[in-house]
């Protein structure tokens, strides 16, 4: 594709600049420096910080920069000393009302226009005048709002508006009497906190972290996050071995979700220094004992003695190995490992809900990246909810909607909040997502489909009409609620659907940071699954070593079964309900305090990096499985070094080949990892199985008609969210406190009646 | 209130004195609806256009652009519905024509607005009045009502395939809402902040449609045009600046109130002095305003045998503008520094907040006022207001950070004697 080229003058400089070109962004492209505040790439023009004046030949006045499109032979200067009286002056008056308190503001170090006063301000300051004076607020147990240091740039309403589609703040006054607020004083949103992020001044302030630090104290290491499969980017802020906060300012790190970042990415990290975290190694001597605290080495060689002797008397595939799809790539890896080749069971598995592995063995085209969502032209949406569960790819869809024009069509059989950017919201009776996988592959006919969905067939059509008319990019996205069968028609759909100017592209919608990792690693390819192992317990599998725990949802029902193990060990952060009937505990690290590399939905490598030392004695799971080997005889030979592990994954695993630490050392230039493209075959098979349980699908269950509440899953209330006190107000219904000064947090008790309640009220 | 048309056959100003200037039947009977069945039965879109173009006609807001040339830029071909949006918003400070206009003879700003719809082509058109005019929504709709009924508004009017509705809407108590972009998103129900040109409304305006927004005088000069043919309305006025043009006096004359004096009367003397009544209380004439608070004061000297022609070109060459109209006179009595206190403050209340230097500039500003008023002036302050406006002028988002910036700079300019007794030394008892 050839794109226009024209020239433009700055400075008397010739550029040559594609057309269309933004003027603000080809002077700082070439050199010249533009200041702004307002501009934010990306979110609607506002043109009112009146920083990035220029004067162009043949205009009137001097011009904002940010609002000019480069046409052919435009003449622009951008330094001279009409311009830099105007920035002078524009810096001026914002500091007119601005208190100069800097050492006193959470901001200050890092607050834009604080370098704005340094770099374009005047030396003098004119302004002899009373301030306007606002008092400090809260706006919602995580945002903190300084009205009087705001310089109405408004980026914050904007990402509320146009990122997360909430709209929750707003100005509300008038002239210098605007202030940024709430409707109805108090933040009903999904807590998300972009509008501190993308805040220039300290008037947005992260509430969990206010006055515990100054920026300068910290160091700041760019990591990936541990919650969502989106795999945020995001730089862990840490002071004397304490996580401090967590940020996405692209100061400080420029990944796959810009300064974009959800409520448990940005606020869910008190969990890390929490004094709850297991401290030591224990060991349950005799079933029904108390755990002792006990050293490493005598913990590491309890187990290895317990696991060599049932190995001998109930054989290798009486031992199950269990990992969790929060572990990095280097865990996993590791842990196959040692299941396969040094335990030499069958048994091995993760503790995930969901297992993408036929998607994965018939994928028909590589995964769409989360900038390819941004540009899409049309998205279908089966299940799930990516604005509470993959809240980046939410974000990304509503800008492609938005911003992009794209079309969503979305599958589902409840009206999620993301209806009100689709184009066609499809509302299907609960449990006949199959049924679309089956509708898209023209797997029956349409009135089978539309009747088990409970729809008219004029929706199929007009699906069909969408697609066919779709040139760009098709993405579809699914989650957890499709059977192998149908992921495995799915994954085959792009050869369907595709045309000469449209590509197919997928987008798995799994729930955990590394779910597609330990994919990768083989670890879901072990003969059963975790449900199957928990119910073979005390016969088939006498003893279990799991890293992480078993999910709330697999025990239910099977409270009996840890019980009934020989052996137990776990590795975890908290005391769960796994840990309860472990044998050994083991204290595991963080993702704060370790190295490694997670594997997110776009299939993006990404590396995890060590902020802080371990807490307490825990050590990185990888190192524990490590250790355990040697106890057992065998030597790994990765030392201390997880780039070593990493480096044998890269020539072990074929879609990581090649890879290797440094070449991910740059998060704003992720890699993808290459899963192997299937060739088109027949799923005529897949179809029919996939028909056949379309068939005889019930017709009678309601379908759900109330949109879920924001947060009805981001706010719940699980073993790392459970570390946040403000995660609990949330969760008992963000109560509204008496005075909006205090941190509410002083004022609301949380009783343990409210906490008993919120952890019902989230699940 | 003393009204009367002056060097000119009253045009605007027909029917307001008559009784019951405001029914339907009052209008009818002196000449009202003659120009919509002239335009159904005998003229295209385009002709209406070329005669208002021929017309010379420029918008009465205060902007002066011209109104044929404006309607021209609607594309013809746009799929998009178009609109016509009638401002009156009427909020700068010394103006009150449109009220009376609309107060007095509604029908004819409904019969105007018919034949813009009809030229560009809008079914949906609205009048979008000030919030403090409440009660002419009462009026208007009133009128709107027996238009409605006696088949001029609505489906099929006057018998013609052409139909159009147009609605009244008040808006909050905004000055920038005068503004047509901050109207326009006023209108559409968001904060009244004006925005980004281009796209200039009639490209891009209500609802992202091709919309044209008018001001109240503007509307009602068009039956006339019509009526008269364009190049006779022209003709009344000068070349540039054709037809009649309506003042509301206010101050210190005898005899204020609404004048319409055809584009380029002469002169601004004349004016005052015999038209309006002359200087009340047998005082000096000190300062005029001519244009509402936005232009450039006048000092008497610049007024009084400066042979000031009132159109827009002959008041630039007299040092302000045409602006609204709102014709403020000012004896020996007042005090510059004072009165331009008291406008600041307007433009302080009245900023948006949308950008820096009005938001900001215009806050300054009223505190240096205030503190110079407590007898807390500084010899530089004069200075300092005059760069403080230098920054605020071309600079801001919209124009009303100019039209704060003016009447300022041409203050302290024109009258420095009225700030320097202000600054140092002259602390109140």
């Amino acid at each position: 594709m050839t794109q226009d080229v024209i020239k433009v003058t700055i400075n008397n400089k010739d550029i040559q600049v594609p057309k269309g070109a933004r003027l603000i962004e080809v002077c700082r492209d070439s050199g010249f420096d533009i200041p702004s505040f307002c501009y934010y790439s990306d979110l609607a023009l506002q043109a009112s910080c009146r920083m990035c004046l220029v004067r162009i030949e043949k205009m009137p006045k001097l011009q904002t920069s940010c609002t000019i499109t480069c046409t052919d032979g435009m003449v622009v200067t951008t330094q001279s000393e009409e311009i830099e009286k105007a920035q002078r002056a524009m810096v001026e008056f914002l500091l007119a009302n601005h208190p100069l308190d800097c050492p006193v503001c959470d901001r200050g170090g890092e607050c834009e226009l604080q370098e704005m006063a340094f770099d374009w301000g005047g030396l003098e300051e004119r302004f002899t005048e009373k301030k306007n004076y606002y008092a400090e607020r809260y706006l919602s147990p995580m945002v903190a709002n300084d009205p009087q240091r705001c310089i109405l740039c408004k980026r914050c309403t904007r990402v509320c508006d146009e990122w997360m589609g909430e709209d929750a703040i707003e100005a509300g006054g008038r002239g210098a009497n605007t202030v940024i607020g709430t409707y109805g004083g108090w933040l009903d949103c999904s807590q998300c906190g972009n509008c501190i992020e993308v805040c220039p001044t300290g008037t947005l302030l992260d509430a969990t972290y206010r006055h515990q630090a100054r920026p300068w104290e910290l160091a700041q290491t760019v990591s990936t996050c541990t919650y969502c499969s989106d795999g945020c980017q995001m730089s862990l802020g840490a002071r004397g071995g304490e996580l401090m906060r967590v940020v996405a300012r692209d100061r400080y790190v420029n990944g796959l979700n810009g300064e974009f970042l959800c409520i448990k990415g940005r606020f869910g990290h008190p969990f890390v220094n929490h004094e709850a975290r297991i401290r030591t190694p224990m060991i349950r001597y005799k079933k029904g004992g108390k755990l002792i605290p006990a050293t490493w080495d005598d913990a590491i060689r309890h187990v290895a003695s317990k696991l060599d002797s049932i190995a001998n008397k109930h054989g290798r595939n009486s031992i199950g190995i269990v990992g969790s799809p929060r572990l990095t790539n280097e865990a996993l890896y590791l842990l196959k490992k040692f299941a396969t080749d040094l335990i030499g069971t069958d048994n091995y598995a993760v503790t995930d809900s969901v297992n993408l592995t036929p998607f994965f063995a018939n994928l028909g085209a590589p995964l769409a990246t989360h900038r390819d969502i941004r540009y899409a032209k049309t998205i279908v949406l089966i299940g799930g909810e990516p604005e509470e569960l993959q809240p980046l790819t939410g974000k990304q869809i509503r800008q492609a909607v938005r911003n992009g024009g794209a079309r969503l069509i979305i599958f589902n059989s409840v009206p999620i909040r993301l209806r009100e950017q689709a184009s066609q919201f499809i509302h299907i009776r609960p449990g006949a997502e199959e049924a679309a996988v089956l509708a898209l592959a023209g797997g029956a006919t349409d009135s089978l489909v539309s009747r088990k969905m409970g729809i008219e067939t004029a929706e199929l059509e007009k699906v069909r009409g969408t697609i066919n008319e779709t040139e760009g990019d098709l993405i579809i996205m699914f989650d957890g609620s499709l059977s192998a069968a149908a992921q495995s028609a799915l994954a085959q759909l792009s050869y369907l659907l595709r045309a000469d100017n449209r590509r197919v592209l997928f987008h798995p919608l799994p729930l955990y940071n590394n779910s597609i990792g330990a994919l990768d690693m083989g670890m879901t390819n072990g003969a059963i699954d975790v449900t199957q192992m928990l119910d073979a317990a005390g016969r088939g599998i006498r003893a279990v070593c799991v890293a992480g725990s078993f999910l709330p949802e697999q025990l239910r029902g099977r409270e009996e079964s840890l019980a009934k193990l020989d052996f137990l060990m776990v590795q975890e952060l908290f005391e769960t309900d796994t840990t309860s009937f472990a044998d050994v505990v083991l204290p595991a690290a963080s993702f704060a305090e370790i190295d490694g590399t997670f594997t997110n939905n776009d299939g993006f490598v990404q590396r995890v990096r060590q902020s802080i030392p371990p807490v307490n004695q825990s050590k990185a799971d990888w190192m524990i499985t490590d250790q355990l080997a040697r106890e057992l005889g065998v030597e790994f030979g990765f030392g201390m070094s997880a780039s070593a592990v990493f480096n044998e994954i890269a020539m072990q695993v074929p879609g990581y080949a090649g890879l290797r630490y440094p070449l991910l050392k740059d998060e704003s230039k992720p890699v993808q990892v290459k899963h192997d493209i299937a060739v088109q075959r027949d799923i005529s098979n897949e179809l029919e199985t996939v028909r056949t349980a379309v068939e005889q699908m019930d017709e009678s269950p309601e379908k759900h008609n109330d949109t879920p509440d924001v947060g009805h899953e981001l706010f719940k209330i699980r073993t790392l969210t459970d570390k946040v006190a403000q995660f609990h107000l949330l969760a008992a219904g963000n109560p509204r406190p008496e005075s909006l000064n205090v941190s509410p947090l002083y004022q609301i008790t949380l009783s343990d009646d409210l906490r008993a309640e919120a952890v019902v009220a989230g699940d | 209130m003393h009204i009367e048309a002056i060097g000119c056959e009253p045009l605007q100003l027909r029917r307001v004195h008559l009784e019951n200037s405001r029914t339907l039947e009052v209008y009818r009977r002196n000449g009202g609806y003659e120009a919509i069945k002239k335009v159904l039965d005998s003229m295209s879109p385009d002709d209406v256009i070329n005669d208002v173009k021929k017309s010379a006609l420029r918008g009465r807001g205060g902007a002066g652009f011209p109104t044929g040339l404006k309607w021209s830029f609607v594309p013809k071909d746009s799929p998009k519905p178009k609109y016509v949006v009638c401002n009156a918003d009427e909020s700068e400070p010394g103006t009150f024509k449109d009220r009376y206009l609309m107060e007095r003879d509604p029908h004819m700003l409904i019969e105007g607005m018919l034949i813009a719809a009809y030229a560009l082509g809008a079914k949906t058109n609205y009048i979008y009045t000030r919030g403090e005019y409440r009660y002419l929504i009462d009026i208007m709709d009133q009128a709107l009502a027996e238009a409605r009924a006696a088949g001029l508004l609505g489906e099929k009017i006057l018998g013609t395939d052409f139909s159009c509705e147009i609605y009244t809407h008040t808006g909050a108590g905004a000055y920038i809402c005068g503004e047509e972009t901050a109207l326009l998103s006023s209108l559409e129900g968001m904060r009244g902040h004006p925005r980004m040109k281009p796209p200039f409304p009639a490209v891009s305006g209500l609802y992202a449609c091709p919309t044209v927004v008018n001001n109240v005088e503007t509307l009602t000069a068009v039956p006339d045009i019509i009526k008269m043919g364009g190049e006779a309305y022209q003709k009344l006025g000068t070349e540039k600046s054709g037809g009649t043009k309506v003042w509301s006096v206010s101050g210190h004359v005898n005899r204020p109130g609404v004048y319409e004096l055809p584009m380029g009367y002469d002169d601004m003397e004349k004016f005052i002095m015999e038209d309006c009544g002359g200087i009340a209380n047998g005082r000096q004439l000190k300062a005029v305003i001519p244009g509402g608070s936005s232009v450039y004061i006048m000092r008497a000297e610049a007024v009084i045998g400066k042979d000031v022609r009132m159109d827009y070109e002959g008041l630039v060459a007299g040092g302000s503008s045409v602006g609204s109209g709102g014709f403020i006179v000012m004896d020996d009595t007042v005090d510059i520094f004072e009165s331009t206190k008291n406008l600041t403050e307007f433009y302080k209340h009245e900023s948006c907040g949308w950008c820096t230097p009005c938001r900001e500039g215009t806050d300054w500003l009223v505190k240096i006022f205030k503190r110079i008023d407590n007898g807390g002036g500084r010899a530089d302050d004069a200075q300092l207001m005059l760069d403080l406006c230098d920054n605020i002028e071309g600079k801001s988002f919209c124009p009303l950070g100019d039209a704060a910036a003016w009447p300022i700079q041409s203050a302290v300019k024109r009258f420095p004697e009225d700030f320097a007794k202000h600054l140092v030394g002259s602390r109140k008892e």
